[in-house]
């Protein structure tokens, strides 16, 4: 029923209209629009508080909207519950990992191998294990891995869905300098095999390498979107993310 | 008719909100839930007689005896079981049954050491006769037990907003691990409560021979689940609201009796469960908790 | 040998010995309670083992079984194995109405539960039911009293349940119950339907209780609602089966085993000892074996799955 290859012909894979998330009367998200092409990856920054988190939350279907719209595939998909969206195609990691503490980390993935899309081929635990280098620790309950450890986890497991559209919370806090080198490799290999990833991150250095552009939030809205060589200089990016004392 | 019903049920309901708030202000601060609340309760109510019978002591000095009594114990108490319990996967959980084990600890003894029979103490230990309010005469013990109730919340309301102690209380209730982080001793807050509650709970007990008619060593768990009802009505940890909650149970309890007495059984429990359902941060609840 | 072939060897243990014991021993009655337990555990090793909801009020199955059974023999002139199949549909009923409560996490849920359970018992007993539950006064089947049969019926239900348990543990959907319990937003995340598998273990530990709830009706044939509505059921059953080891094939059989052998050497002629000692061994077990006494085996070296 979602057609499986990218729609091709300049159509966004995901588009978000004025989407309005409040809590009491913050207004986490204040009509916030973006649209992800396929195959693309995006960075989502801005200030702790912007709205990046309860985005990829909105997306994923933990949070409902109070307003506007998430268009998938040309779908309105707001209000659908997470499972669902995960069937067909999105998926997300946790800003702190959030493996089943219990299960061992090849069953962490087996989870979502047989839950994920239907329609995707039969997932290879195993060499998905081995590709974030778990591989010797498939038969160890999640809970004695490390922090990033947990983390590959996390992601390992959303890919055993088979999703077309991934965000990823806060991936590099934390990780060292080497193995960053990795994941940013990893994620560019993602994107390259047609998975359009959003990524929300702090370190504007992982952010430059991975992202093709970035969309800069402040208080629930977007105020630039383009590269982030363009970010840097945009008067009102840098008016929120150093203050207005530093102008004249 | 109708007056009587209600005014009683606020009297009752005063001395129930007394019966659930060292339940709540546990649960609350702790985050555990004393499931032998009810016996400590019962045990504050066999002081009261023992005292009463052995060296005529008035309750209403008993009452003041017993807080003091049950909070001491209850300090040693808290760190012999808590710390331990806090080490396990899922505290919450576990405190039911833990908690259960020791209900069931309180009630043998009790048992073994004071039989199985009903007892009670004569009213003319209060040296009141009923009182008279609006044309209605109630029992004296109505009166007293709604009176203390409400100079107990009182006593609470005091400390959690107006000392430092209670202060930190009410930080650790809000957001633990933040708690943690800026430094609490959250420990030590946590036992000062458990204290405070288990001695209220005793307290409540004092008046519990009056306002129940007799006593005996296997009231506990009906006891704990009436509270439960109450706490939970009024809003699970958050002490305040059990008064809300007391009073709602009391003046419910009191219809019930009135209109509909073989059905006044099912009320504790039913009420309880469409709380639970419709509004499961009780009737004054902010934060709720869905799965 | 594989993983599950052995499992089944392993659990076809305690249900050959509580078919060969009746042979050796003539307290029938006694063993009869022994296999309720163990079927008991085993349903709450379903729903707390599997699932992490602690069902404080399972009792309340337990006893909508036994009524449903009760009142299909007294009012629809059924036999017995039919009317077990009501037992069955009256625990399933209780549990559907009692779905709304997985609304609730943690704490909350227990206390729901046990609110639930005793709500049922004061319907039932109440004596304005009287021509349909026989109120407080009691339900007497004699026209059906059969141990042997009945014994032998909870034998295959011991059975049945424990081949339950096996399957949890080496399925697709036990795994997926365990990931739910760990952390209910990630199994969302792995694209696992949290709300519909939370609800089958629900109703599979619920029919667990109403048909052994139906049995133990048929088996002593006179019983009040107290009886069968008893706390005890919930809290025995969770606590045999957290001292023996939640998630585990054996754990909550090993546990019945060891308690309720303590309960009967001490528990029926001097119950308030029991219940010290029983409260001691409550605390002991949560304070320093939270993980059930399989835990420790393992720890020794011994797998018992």
């Amino acid at each position: 029923m979602y057609p499986e290859q990218p729609p091709g012909n300049g159509e966004p894979l995901l588009r978000i209209e004025a989407l309005v998330k409040r809590f009491g009367g913050f207004r986490a998200l204040d009509g916030l629009t973006f649209d992800l092409m396929p195959g693309e990856i995006v960075g989502l920054v801005g200030p702790n508080g912007s709205g990046k988190t309860t985005c990829i939350n909105v997306i994923s279907g933990l949070y409902s909207p109070d307003g506007g719209d998430v268009i998938y595939h040309g779908r309105p998909i707001s209000g659908m519950p997470s499972h669902r969206l995960v069937q067909i195609g999105i998926n997300r990691t946790f800003q702190v990992p959030k493996p089943f503490p219990t299960l061992t980390a090849s069953e962490n993935v087996r989870v979502a191998a047989a839950h994920g899309r239907c329609d995707c081929t039969a997932v290879d635990v195993d060499a998905l294990l081995a590709s974030f280098e778990l591989d010797c620790y498939a038969g160890r309950p999640a809970a004695e891995l490390n922090a990033g450890q947990q983390k590959m986890l996390d992601l390992a497991r959303a890919l055993a869905t088979g999703p077309s559209l991934l965000c990823i919370d806060e991936l590099a806090a934390g990780l060292n300098p080497a193995e960053l080198v990795r994941v940013a490799e990893r994620l560019r290999e993602l994107a390259r095999s047609g998975i359009t990833l959003l990524v929300v991150e702090h370190l504007m250095g992982f952010i430059d390498q991975v992202t093709d552009r970035v969309i800069v939030l402040n208080a629930g809205r977007g105020i630039f979107e383009g590269p982030l060589r363009g970010a840097v200089t945009d008067p009102k990016v840098i008016e929120v993310f150093l203050g207005t004392e530093n102008g004249d | 008719m109708l007056g009587y019903t209600i005014l009683a049920g606020l009297l009752f309901g005063l001395y129930f909100s007394l019966v659930g708030l060292g339940l709540n202000l546990v649960f609350g601060v702790v985050r555990i839930v004393n499931l032998a609340h009810g016996d400590f309760l019962m045990l504050g109510a066999f002081s009261a007689y023992w005292l009463f019978s052995l060296f005529a002591v008035s309750p209403f000095i008993s009452v003041v005896l017993v807080f003091v009594g049950f909070s001491i114990i209850a300090w040693p108490l808290y760190y012999l079981l808590v710390p331990r319990l806090m080490a396990t996967k899922d505290p919450e959980m576990l405190s039911l049954i833990l908690f259960f084990g020791f209900s069931q600890v309180i009630e043998a003894l009790a048992t073994i050491a004071f039989g199985t029979s009903d007892r009670s103490i004569p009213g003319r230990a209060l040296h009141m006769g009923p009182c008279r309010l609006f044309g209605q005469n109630y029992p004296a013990s109505w009166i007293v037990g709604a009176v203390v109730s409400a100079a107990a919340v009182l006593f609470i309301y005091l400390y959690l907003y107006h000392t430092t102690k209670g202060y930190l209380s009410r930080a650790v209730m809000a957001h633990r691990e933040e708690a943690v982080a800026s430094g609490i001793n959250v420990n030590r807050v946590c036992a000062i409560a458990f204290s405070i509650g288990v001695g209220l709970a005793a307290a409540a007990g004092v008046f519990a021979p009056f306002i129940f008619g007799s006593i005996n060593p296997a009231m506990g768990v009906n006891i704990t689940i009436t509270s439960l009802t109450v706490i939970v009505v009024g809003s699970l940890g958050n002490p305040l609201g059990t008064v809300l909650g007391g009073l709602t149970y009391g003046i419910s309890l009191m219809f019930m009796q009135t209109y509909f007495s073989s059905w006044a059984n099912l009320l504790a429990y039913v009420m309880l469960i469409l709380i639970l359902l419709i509004r499961p941060s009780g009737l004054l609840g902010r934060s709720v908790r869905y799965a | 040998m594989p993983r599950t072939m052995r499992h089944i060897l392993v659990a076809l243990v305690p249900v050959a010995a509580m078919a060969l014991l009746p042979l050796v021993y003539s307290n029938q009655l006694l063993l009869f309670n022994f296999v309720v337990f163990m079927i008991l555990a085993q349903g709450i090793n379903v729903i707390y083992g599997f699932t992490g909801y602690l069902p404080f009020g399972y009792f309340g199955f337990f006893g909508a079984g036994a009524y449903g059974f009760a009142i299909s023999i007294m009012h629809l002139r059924m036999t017995p194995l039919p009317a077990l199949g009501m037992a069955a549909i009256a625990a399933v009923v209780l549990a559907l109405v009692l779905v709304p409560l997985f609304r609730l996490s943690g704490a909350y849920f227990a206390i729901a539960n046990l609110a639930a359970g005793l709500a049922v018992y004061q319907v039932v007993s109440n004596p304005s039911l009287d021509n349909i539950t026989k109120g407080p006064y009691g339900i007497s089947l004699p026209a059906v009293f059969d141990p042997n049969f009945s014994y032998g019926i909870a034998l295959v239900l011991l059975a049945a349940t424990m081949m339950t348990v096996i399957y949890l543990r080496n399925s697709k959907f036990g795994l997926s119950l365990q990931a739910i319990r760990d952390d209910a937003v990630s199994a969302a995340m792995a694209g696992v339907n949290v709300v519909r598998l939370r609800v089958m273990a629900w109703l599979l530990s619920a029919v667990i209780a109403g048909l052994v709830g139906g049995v133990f009706a048929w088996y002593i044939s006179v019983f009040y609602p107290q009886t069968v509505f008893s706390l005890d059921f919930s809290i025995f059953a969770i606590v045999f089966a957290l001292f023996g080891g939640m998630t585990t094939i054996l754990g909550p059989i090993i546990g019945v085993v060891i308690l309720y052998g303590i309960y009967n050497l001490i528990g029926i002629s001097t119950p308030q000892y029991f219940e010290l000692v029983y409260g001691l061994l409550i605390m002991g077990l949560v304070l320093f074996q939270p993980n059930g006494v399989v835990a420790l085996f393992k720890r020794w070296g011994i797998d018992v799955p």
